[in-house]
């Protein structure tokens, strides 16, 4: 199963990272797959409440669709059974299936929504699925000044 | 056999594998041969070929079962537990379907496990789902591949009844002639089958029980959910349902990445801020600051200082604005007190409540209402945006090395501003220990006893008299980048916010030296509960004092000043950490090191003004005089507490879910709440783990330490050796936290050791073979004997 890999280009422009949030793992309702849609307080600055909210809710509907228990996961369990196993080696199973529209989703996310926020979101299943990763990048050029001045120098530099 | 080639495969633990293997394969292969011909001819032509697609059907399961990935989670990056190495409690607690599930910290994987997973020590990595390592198939049991397993087992008893059913019918056909090859190979195979049946049947009815009341091995062999509720079961019949028709989660370790270029280019959009707040606030910080600077007495500070401090120089490493927000907030927020010590994110406010109130009682000029309302307010939601701001990369840390102080306007306030010493404890350790890894160990510098937002730097606790030393002397040198000097314009917060400073009689470490320290083992409520707690409501699994550590040095040395030196500094991150008073920042931390510093930072600094030293060594006195007390005190029942409850540490934990190693844990409970326990390395604390090791363990010298103390270290890793009792009962990576998996024979065995690790064992007889020597192998890595001589036997009984 591929999995994309974020990163970072180096531009003239360079951005450099300095920060990293996780978001971690909601086990209120078990072992289900479901991230926390607390906004960290770091991502205050970076990014809206509700852009934010709205990835993590869709990343869950992602993953509860994955691993819902219903008419095609017991198929794929049958005919598992019934070829021992060696269906494996050809078809792809439905969780690696949804795990790809995540990957896809969470890339275009990031081209549309978060790059250009300076945030890069990291798809969890790198991460073992325990946490979305969120790394925040400052604008190299303006390091030592406030964030205030960082974006001055941001659309003075565009 | 492989021969003993690579490093992760020993040979050994080819063998359970490869006779299962072998007899499987063997037995039926005989059957096939000797027996189904005339089966298939007497009783029916169908009789080989069911067997031959059941015996398939067992060796799908065999094979997936074997070569599976259980659901290994992939080990965590650096970035990811940057904050949490050495002051994160080593439970969290989290709440599942309503039910506390306790998440433990794993030290060779460095992070928290989810619930239901466990680190296998046979293996060394964390497994999701944990149910068992299987020694027949070598590998782990766990979430991807516990169904595989079942169905093996399963299968497997089927096919077992089946060849021992139809071998004893054709040996019952053919008693005549009992000395027949083919006879003899029928007996032969039905004695096998018959005596591997029983355990098999055995194993399989355990699991069955496990599935349908949702149990993992683990658990049912901890007992967590003996008298409690589970709440990871969904219901016999969902369980079940679970069990053969869920998804097969995605393996994590082993996937292929497909690159895919991300552009991250600045400028970047920002939602609606106020970007100009920030720099005003930190224009009036500064010029309050110069007003109280003016107004203070003995003030040594020159206006030059409050000139330079409006401008600041520039930052080595690009400052945390989200830091630097909060402080700002945090400035803006307490306003301007000329002589009231802000104390940003104190998060233990239980503990210093003691302090507090002893400080209200004896002459403290700061009210301690003020005191306790404004930590409060602020500091414990400052002190979580500061500490999850602290995250980050190096680079940053090292920024916060440079932010250092805000010390410089101490001088102003020399005599009263004494007080304003900036501990800015808390959660700014978590930054502190965050940024002093980065090594920035400017952090050691007082603050500015303005009470000026905090910065990064974390713990940086000064007394009353050093700051007045500071300020009069001026000749304090940053021993690192723009460590504090009063006269030194850098000290300004860089990020404009004045660092907070933290009520000075907690810091009031007389500069005379009397001074007292708190013993090694204790940890002063007021800074060290202070700096270990945690901004973000970390669970309170408090941590044993842990004498041993060399950090303990430094404390010892200094009695007078402590700074709450950033870890990073030098090697003595761990000592940083546990600086138990709130010193002063030595004025002068020159470029000998910090350490050199701390022990410098002795109360009998020359150029204290007198009359602010003298009125603050007087009160200061007092004050740490009962805060040393009370420490004492606390320390005291806390170890009476813990000894007694370490003997009733083994009776099931109702409703809690715990992680296999339970029982090995002390009792949580006995701290108080929101209390991370001592500061000097704690025995659970990473820290306490990265520096000294089973070291430190050793000299345990508190009654928690000696119990149970597997669970609380994290142990580094180290090689278990059955005979290291306390070490490896200390062993927290991982080793100690595999499947506590003991058949129930050994609950007959052995004494102590098998006791204490299988008390939940119901009395009915498991199947064993499977598990014994899997429980002999493992028996060294046992996390259960909690007390030395368990451990001890344990090892023996290896």
């Amino acid at each position: 199963m591929a999995t994309e890999f974020h990163n970072l280009q180096e531009l003239r422009h360079s951005a450099s990272l300095a920060n990293k949030v996780f978001i971690q793992r909601d086990y209120s309702e078990g072992t289900t797959c479901r991230f926390q849609t607390k906004f960290p307080s770091e991502l205050e600055s970076r990014i809206e409440l509700t852009l934010f909210e709205e990835t993590v809710k869709t990343l869950n509907n992602f993953y509860a669709e994955a691993e819902k228990i219903g008419g095609q996961s017991y198929l794929e369990g049958c005919l598992a059974c019934a070829t021992a196993y060696l269906i494996f080696l050809c078809m792809e199973t439905r969780y690696e299936k949804v795990l790809k529209k995540i990957a896809k989703y969470i890339q275009e996310q990031n081209e549309k929504i978060y790059a250009p926020r300076g945030l890069l979101i990291t798809d969890p299943i790198e991460r073992g699925m325990r946490v979305i990763e969120i790394s925040i990048y400052e604008d190299r050029g303006s390091s030592g000044s406030s964030s205030g001045s960082s974006s001055v120098s941001g659309s003075t530099a565009r | 056999m492989p021969a003993s080639g690579a490093d992760s495969l020993k040979p050994s633990a080819f063998i359970p594998v490869c006779t299962a293997a072998c007899l499987l394969v063997g037995s039926t292969s005989m059957f096939f041969v000797f027996t189904c011909p005339w089966l298939a001819v007497t009783i029916c032509p169908a009789v080989p070929p069911c067997c031959a697609v059941l015996f398939l059907f067992v060796l799908a399961n065999f094979t997936m079962a074997t070569f599976m990935d259980a659901g290994v989670l992939p080990v965590a990056g650096e970035d990811e537990d940057k904050e949490d190495e050495f002051r994160a409690p080593l439970y969290k607690n989290v709440d599942v379907k309503g039910v506390q599930v306790r998440m433990k910290w794993c030290a060779s994987c460095h992070f928290y496990r989810p619930p239901r997973c466990s680190h296998c020590s046979v293996c060394d990595h964390c497994v999701e789902d944990f149910d068992h390592h299987c020694p027949w198939v070598n590998n782990c049991i766990g979430r991807r591949n516990y169904r595989y397993f079942f169905l093996f087992l399963s299968s497997l008893t089927v096919h077992m009844i089946a060849v021992f059913t139809f071998g004893l019918v054709y040996v019952l056909h053919h008693v005549d002639d009992l000395w027949k090859l083919h006879c003899l190979i029928t007996l032969v195979v039905i004695s096998i089958s018959g005596l591997f049946l029983i355990p098999v049947l055995g194993l399989t009815g355990f699991h069955l029980y496990l599935v349908s009341r949702g149990r993992t091995t683990n658990e049912q062999v901890t007992g967590k959910f003996q008298g409690g509720i589970n709440p990871f079961s969904r219901g016999c019949c969902s369980n079940m349902e679970y069990l053969v028709c869920s998804p097969i989660s995605p393996n994590y370790t082993s996937r292929t990445c497909k690159k895919t270029v991300i552009l991250v280019q600045p400028p970047f959009l920002r939602p609606e801020v106020d970007r100009q707040m920030p720099v005003k606030i930190r224009d009036n910080g500064i010029q309050s600051l110069a007003i109280q600077n003016k107004q203070s007495s003995a003030g040594a500070v020159e206006l030059s200082d409050i000139k330079q401090l409006k401008n600041p120089p520039p930052l080595p490493p690009k400052p945390d604005r989200g830091l630097l927000k909060s402080q700002v907030a945090v400035l803006d927020d307490l306003g301007h007190h000329t002589k009231s010590i802000i104390p940003v994110s104190i998060p233990t406010v239980p503990q210093l409540r003691p302090v507090l109130e002893a400080i209200s009682r004896g002459s403290s000029p700061i009210p301690p209402e003020q005191l306790l309302k404004t930590s409060e307010q602020q500091g414990i939601n400052k002190g979580s945006d500061l500490c999850s701001n602290t995250r980050g990369s190096p680079a940053r840390g090292s920024h916060q090395a440079s932010v250092p102080v805000s010390t410089p306007l101490q001088p102003s306030t020399v005599s009263s501003s004494l007080q304003l010493n900036s501990l800015t404890l808390n959660s700014r350790f978590l930054t502190l220990k965050h940024s002093s890894r980065n090594g920035s160990k400017s952090q050691l510098l007082s603050m500015n006893p303005e009470g000026l937002g905090s910065n990064s730097s974390p713990g940086i606790i000064t007394t009353p008299s050093l700051l007045t030393n500071q300020c009069s002397s001026g000749n304090s040198k940053p021993s690192y980048n723009n460590l504090v000097r009063p006269s030194d314009p850098q000290f300004m917060v860089q990020r404009g916010a004045p660092p907070v400073s933290y009520h000075t009689h907690f810091m009031g470490l007389g500069t005379d030296g009397a001074v007292q320290r708190p013993p090694p083992h204790s940890y002063s409520p007021v800074f060290m509960g202070v700096a270990r707690q945690s901004p973000q409501p970390r669970e309170s699994t408090s941590r044993d004092p842990s004498p041993s550590l060399p950090g303990f040095l430094q404390r010892d040395s200094s009695p007078a000043y402590h700074g709450l030196i950033t870890r990073d500094l030098q090697s003595q991150s761990i000592a940083t950490r546990d600086i138990p008073p709130p010193c002063l920042v030595k004025r002068d931390l020159t470029s000998q090191g910090l350490q050199d510093n701390l022990r410098d930072l002795y109360p009998h600094d020359v150029s204290l003004p007198m009359s602010a030293a003298a009125r603050y060594d007087n009160f200061s006195k007092t004050i740490m005089a009962s805060i040393q007390e009370r420490r004492e005190q606390e320390e005291r029942e806390r170890m009476l507490r813990v000894s007694a409850r370490s003997q009733v540490l083994y009776g099931p934990d109702v409703g809690i879910y715990d992680i296999p190693s339970r029982r090995s844990l002390p009792p949580d409970n006995i701290r108080p709440a929101g209390s991370r326990g001592p500061t000097p390395p704690a025995y659970g604390s990473r820290e306490f783990l990265m520096s000294t090791g089973i070291l430190g363990y050793g000299m345990r010298t508190s009654p928690l330490s000696s119990s149970s103390t597997s669970s609380l270290t994290r142990g580094p890793k180290t090689s278990s050796s059955p005979l290291q009792s306390s070490s490896s009962s200390l062993q927290s990576k991982g080793r100690s936290t595999s499947p506590a998996y003991c058949p129930p024979e050994r609950h007959t065995q052995g004494p102590s050791s098998s006791t204490s690790t299988l008390p939940r064992l119901s009395s009915s007889a498991y199947p064993t073979p499977l598990y014994t020597s899997y429980a002999t192998a493992k028996r060294s890595s046992l996390p259960f004997p909690s007390e030395g001589k368990e451990s001890v036997t344990l090892g023996a009984l290896k």
